[in-house]
């Protein structure tokens, strides 16, 4: 059918993802944009383990997600992006601005120098400003971590 | 006390400092203290950053944590990439954590309260509740024991490891277990609730017990074992309700 879901999640594929989002949204093909885990075989075959054998999961570079986007919203199948971090997902969304336009926010850990602006979202004032900075340009963003919880517009966020 | 032994006592609280800012971080780094401490005569330096390192963000099932432990620490002692270690980490959350859940919250703990609920409407009272206790701890211990032999012994190639494991298998086995044995649970207990335990009811057992297993196996995993419970539950209520 098409992209139903815009995801990013420094956890990448895990149980929110696969169970929390994947079974009520109908998900069967998950693509990972990633650069580091499409070149690392190993990486690929302990995230495929957490994922029924029923879901496709594509591992691919960001260069390739761009290429492949349009392919992606047209193949019927109902397809879930998730990236692990921002920048990934402002790149994805500057190739295709009509595809990668809702984005979720569903898992940026603590690091140094990053704040909680929910539980589940760490970010440093620099993220909160690009995040900004990305809504203005036409993508719409809300922090969620699983469909039974209440969105947290990037408004609120600050 | 050995270093081994003393991490898997370790391993055991891996939860006592859970929080959304690390998750089960602080407790992996505590559980890895004791198995790092020979690295500090070898190369001091990368002792302390190993040590930071295994107490950064980590969340998955607490009794597969072991496998993360074992495979993470090795690698450390290999001399392996810091940022790799940390690749290895982010990674090994998703199975561990998928799979952990299925194998015990899913399946063992559901399969192993519905028999003890058999064993307490058969008349074997507390035996049944202490039998519940000593043989799901037995296994938690046993694989948390496992898992970090397995995690030590595999290091970088835990995936291979896991994959060709007794887990695969015992998840593909788990959820129709846990299907039969609460299909078989759901109308003894409703019987000993309403009117006692005959012929009628030991039929209608086997009868849910069985279609528990079909189901849970040809509509898993969207299907539990739990869900099925509920629903059988409900159906017979609604039965009995009716007269039926």
């Amino acid at each position: 059918m098409s992209i139903v879901l815009c995801r990013v999640d420094d956890r990448l594929i895990h149980g929110q993802v696969v169970v929390g989002w994947g079974r009520p949204m109908g998900i069967n093909l998950i693509i990972l944009v990633d650069d580091q885990v499409a070149a690392s075989e190993w990486e690929q075959e302990l995230y495929r383990m957490a994922v029924a054998p029923e879901i496709e999961v594509r591992f691919v570079t960001v260069a390739q997600a761009t290429a492949e986007l349009g392919e992606w919203q047209s193949n019927g199948k109902r397809g879930l992006v998730l990236t692990g971090d921002l920048e990934t997902m402002a790149a994805l969304h500057a190739a295709s601005p009509e595809i990668i336009h809702r984005i979720n926010l569903g898992g940026i850990h603590h690091r140094p120098g990053r704040r909680e602006r929910l539980p589940f979202i760490y970010l440093t004032d620099q993220e909160l400003h690009r995040l900004t900075a990305l809504e203005e340009s036409g993508a719409v963003i809300s922090a969620q971590d699983l469909p039974t919880t209440p969105p947290v517009a990037l408004r609120n966020l600050g | 006390m050995n270093q081994r032994v003393r991490a898997l006592f370790r391993l055991f609280a891996i939860q006592g400092t859970w929080n959304y800012e690390r998750m089960l971080g602080v407790g992996m780094g505590y559980a890895a203290e004791p198995l790092l401490e020979d690295l500090k005569a070898v190369d001091p330096v990368r002792h302390g950053e190993a040590v930071v390192r295994s107490a950064e963000f980590f969340n998955c099932h607490p009794n597969l944590a072991g496998l993360a432990l074992g495979a993470t620490v090795r690698a450390e002692y290999e001399g392996v990439p810091g940022p790799q270690i940390v690749r290895l980490r982010t990674a090994l959350c998703s199975p561990l954590g998928s799979m952990g859940d299925q194998l015990f919250w899913a399946g063992l703990v559901p399969a192993l309260v519905g028999l003890t609920v058999i064993g307490v409407v058969l008349g074997a009272g507390w035996w049944a509740i202490a039998g519940f206790l000593l043989v799901y701890n037995g296994i938690r211990i046993w694989t948390g024991y496992w898992s970090l032999r397995t995690g030590m012994a595999s290091g970088m190639r835990v995936g291979a490891a896991i994959g060709s494991s007794w887990l695969p298998k015992a998840m593909e086995w788990i959820t129709p277990t846990a299907g039969f044995v609460l299909g078989a649970t759901v109308p003894l207990v409703v019987a000993w609730y309403l009117d006692g335990f005959g012929w009628a009811a030991a039929v209608g057992a086997a009868g849910v017990a069985v279609a528990g297993f079909a189901l849970t196996r040809w509509f898993g995993p969207g299907l539990t074992s739990v869900r099925f419970a509920l629903l059988a539950m409900v159906l017979l209520l609604l039965f009995r309700r009716i007269g039926l």
